[in-house]
């Protein structure tokens, strides 16, 4: 065979391949039909949606992962839920319901002709055993710890089938709130494990999809490990739209497990996938506006994150085993000189490229019920920080660009992040040459996850930079993270002696979980968020603006600042059935 | 023969259980346990009772032995992660990886070892150009080959960007699923057979420039053998022990899988449920993932041995001897 003549038939074969994907990619939309669409939501069709992990079990009661949300919103009921985009309670499967003069007692009315999934009727003996089951000691209900108001459980009884007593064990501020994680699971199929003290490992995921019932939307139809997962559409479902179809809109949900982020996005450019469960990240956001102008995705502005990224450093006194520098760290003036060091618009425009905006505290403008902009704020001015550094004796006096006290040690920090994540790691980048500035010096160490948490749980750190997540906007979802003898009072496990303004945020907490009006609540957590602010036990930069993508062909689709992001509404999408993917 | 097989049997025993013992010993002493996977606000209770049920609460030495003892029933434990046996997501995830393997074993044999014996017996600008393609295609990390051949098929609609199955084959019959496997098929199978065919070329032309300069290749050339008979009844055949012995380590290597190729392509093999067991410190998922990843690499050294007993003859006549 001519070498030469070969050469060339595989150069045209490149060529011609070239070309083909070049068109292939450019010229989608012209050869695209004209299509007309409505935007009258209309009944049928599916959607296919993503996530990273799959589930754990299928017993909301018991799986706390991720995707257990995902699964309840899909598959079960509640009394009253959170609504994602007010975050005000709204009726559910109790369509009215009357408070007692002491806030004390709710009577819930429950929604007439409801049933489960299998045909069986709901009544308030599901919602008595639902609570039963929280509070059995077997069943290790992590729901059990929400549902409690000063340490005593709420009290559940039944006046009839269609009433339930819900008894607060003392005032609680919260209220109502508290009941949004009170998934309903069924007597009828769950009251032999929890006789039997089985009820942690029931509903697990080799459960098959038949005997998982429920009351929201969708049933469960198939599970595949690390594939996928197919809800059908509950024909069964209470809600009905406001023109009276019958929700769901959608005959089906697939749930794709994937992984990898990347290969995530490239399926929804790619229209493969309709949704996902999270915000778009910085660096995606501009192949994603490129799609949108294809008309393949539309990119919402959610708003601003009501999450932050966290910088702290560890204040436990016994985690630094005497090491000389825990005298200038636990001084709040050493915090405040970080504060002031950093410059958080430019801060906001390296790590998030510009879609953000600078915070002071723990409650983002996101969070628009309990953000309080009268918060201190600390504006970049690195003389005040260097002036601060001074006074607490932390000076250059070797020229090596690096403050030390008298007794020479440096403010040399190792900072722990999570590995693989882009804007940590670019965070712990600014923060580390902005802090440069003023002489103080962090050294990265990004870790995987679990390496991570397990430092961070046993205090064996000296800084951490990370983001924690949280699944409603009110102070009291956080009640552990702000008492200073809470489970997720992270910046000092196991605090025993905490310092007077740390004491003083835990009375305050304490009054406003017990106080009813929710003025004087917004007032009393303000005074928190002052105290918190002065004393930076925690530093704040920047929380991001919040985009969502999804394809164009899905409507009804409203972003939540919270997560699930879209699927939170799920029984209210629906999909251009005139339109093409 | 019979001896040497015992042999080899004996020695994939002891890599099976050096390989998964190791494993679970070194995920157990990793810092960090599946507890983290609770999260913060795990009650301390909660998290005893989940390393009780895990047997973290017990030593090293003694939660190997327990398993070993179950291990030997086929009992390989529960994965934290999926709350199932390990046994069944691994007998799964091991069909799937298996299929995955095969499929970019095939690829890369018929582009790889056609390709060498070209560029190992000839010059010139073809043998030029697949060397090459050969050292870019082994250069490129499978990280990158991967997100490259998806964006690819998304950006083109080619083939499917992922997964192993579509939505539409959940209804359809096994013909249809089988079909719709085989559409899934060439992304990660070429993003696994890539570079594995560039390695296969690079040994069968090194292989085959070393067999054409044998004398009883010039011998044959002298009695009037010409062309293809030469090259292939001859040299190649002479050429294949060097290939022989990598060929089976390849199928191992394949089999046991790739996390990156299945992590990214989103294949639902052996490589990805070991990544996933190794984030969460699913102790007795990487144990069981680590065993079967070791059965293969033992299946592969006894096709290794077996290819080169039958290329070979001075193996056989060894044995025989």
């Amino acid at each position: 065979m001519n070498v030469r003549l070969f050469g060339v038939l595989i150069t045209a074969g490149i060529l011609a391949a070239g070309f083909v994907f070049w068109r292939s990619t450019t010229t989608p939309d012209d050869a695209a039909p004209a299509i007309t669409v409505s935007d009258v939501p209309s009944r049928g069709g599916q959607i296919v949606t993503s996530g990273r992990a799959g589930p754990r079990t299928f017993n909301r009661l018991i799986g706390q992962e991720q995707f257990s949300q995902v699964l309840s919103m899909l598959t079960q009921g509640r009394l009253v839920r959170v609504n994602y985009q007010t975050f005000e309670v709204e009726p559910w499967l109790a369509e009215k319901w009357d408070v007692s003069a002491d806030g004390l007692t709710y009577t819930f009315h429950l929604r007439p002709g409801v049933t489960w999934s299998d045909g069986v009727p709901f009544t308030s003996e599901d919602v008595l055993f639902s609570v039963q089951a929280i509070f059995d000691a077997k069943s290790e209900s992590f729901i059990a710890d929400t549902l409690k108001v000063e340490g005593k459980p709420i009290a559940a009884s039944a006046r009839d089938a269609a009433t339930v007593v819900i008894t607060f064990p003392e005032p609680s501020g919260p209220g109502l709130r508290l009941l949004d994680s009170l998934w309903i699971v069924p007597k009828h199929k769950l009251e032999g494990a929890l006789k039997a003290g089985t009820f942690a490992r029931a509903w697990g995921t080799d459960t098959p999809p038949s005997d998982i019932v429920g009351m929201g939307p969708f049933v469960l139809r198939e599970y595949v490990p690390n594939q996928r997962l197919i809800f059908d559409r509950n024909p069964r479902y209470w809600r009905k739209a406001a023109d009276g179809t019958s929700l769901p809109y959608l005959d089906r949900i697939v749930y794709e497990i994937i992984p990898d982020q990347d290969a995530e996005l490239l399926r929804l450019q790619s229209g493969d996938l309709d949704l996902t469960q999270s915000e778009l990240r910085p660096d995606d956001y501009v192949p994603a506006r490129r799609a949108e102008d294809k008309g393949t995705l539309k990119v919402a502005e959610v708003g601003l994150s009501p999450q932050a990224d966290s910088f702290w450093f560890n204040l436990k006194p016994e985690a630094w085993k005497g090491d000389p520098r825990f005298a200038f760290v636990r001084r709040p003036e050493f915090r405040q000189a970080i504060s002031y060091a950093v410059d958080r618009e430019k801060f906001a425009e390296n790590v998030f490229l510009g879609a953000a905006v600078p915070i002071w505290g723990p409650i983002t403008p996101g969070n628009t019920l309990w953000f309080w902009p009268d918060v201190p704020r600390y504006f970049h001015d690195v003389n005040k920080a260097k002036a601060l550094l001074k006074g607490l004796g932390l000076e250059d006096r070797n020229g090596d660009g690096v403050v030390e006290d008298a007794q020479g040690h440096e403010a040399r920090f190792t900072v722990i992040t999570q590995r693989g994540i882009g804007w940590f790691e670019r965070g712990l980048a600014e923060l580390r040459t902005q802090l440069a500035q003023v002489g103080i010096a962090l050294e990265a160490a990004p870790l995987e996850n679990a390496t991570m948490n397990q430092r961070m749980v046993k205090s064996d750190y000296e800084a951490m930079y990370t983001r924690f997540g949280s699944t409603d906007v009110d102070p009291a979802s956080q009640l552990d993270m702000w008492l200073s003898n809470g489970d997720a009072h992270f910046w000092h496990f196991g605090d025993t002696s905490p310092e007077p303004w740390e004491a003083r945020i835990d009375a305050l907490m304490k009054e406003q979980m017990a106080t009813l009006d929710q003025g004087r609540r917004k007032a009393i957590f303000n005074d928190v968020q002052r105290i918190f602010a002065e004393n930076l036990p925690v530093i704040y930069f920047a929380t991001p603006r919040m985009y969502y993508a999804y394809n164009a062909r899905v409507q009804g689709v409203k972003p939540s600042v919270l997560r699930p992001v879209a699927l939170w509404n799920a029984d209210m999408l629906s999909v251009r059935q005139s339109g093409t993917r | 023969m019979g001896r040497f097989f015992v042999r080899r049997l004996a020695f994939a025993l002891l890599l099976v259980v050096a390989v998964s013992s190791s494993a679970l010993l070194l995920t157990r002493l990793a810092p960090g346990d599946m507890t983290s996977e609770l999260g913060l606000r795990a009650r301390p209770e909660e998290v005893a009772r989940t390393r009780a049920r895990f047997d973290l609460d017990r030593s090293p030495a003694a939660q190997l032995g327990g398993w070993a003892l179950r291990a030997a029933r086929f009992d390989f434990g529960e994965s934290f992660l999926y709350s199932r046996p390990v046994g069944g997501l691994i007998r799964r995830a091991a069909g799937n990886t298996a299929v995955l393997a095969l499929a970019a074993l095939a690829i890369a044999t018929l582009a790889g070892i056609p390709l060498g014996i070209i560029t190992g017996s000839r010059r010139g600008a073809l043998a030029g150009a697949i060397r090459t393609a050969s050292l870019v295609c082994l250069s490129i990390p499978p990280l990158l080959t991967s997100l490259l051949l998806l964006f690819i098929a998304s950006r083109t609609g080619w083939l499917p960007t992922g997964g192993m199955t579509s939505v539409d084959a959940v209804d359809a019959g096994w013909l249809a699923w089988m079909l719709d496997v085989a559409r899934h098929l060439p992304l990660p199978a070429l993003a696994l057979a890539l570079p594995l065919a560039a390695t296969f070329e690079r040994l069968q032309a090194q292989a085959m420039t070393e067999t054409i300069h044998q004398p009883f290749v010039v011998a044959a050339l002298a009695r009037g053998v010409r062309g293809r008979q030469l090259l292939i009844d001859h040299a190649w055949r002479a050429s294949l022990r060097s290939m022989c012995a990598i060929y089976g380590l390849a199928i191992g290597a394949l089999l046991s899988g790739s996390f990156v190729v299945e992590y990214v392509t989103a294949w639902p093999g052996l490589g990805r449920l070991m990544y996933e067991a190794l984030r969460a410190r699913d102790v007795y998922l990487v144990a069981g993932c680590a065993a079967m990843g070791g059965v293969f690499l033992a299946f592969g050294s006894v096709v290794s041995d077996l290819l080169l007993f039958a290329a070979d003859p001075r193996v056989r006549e060894g044995q025989t001897a």
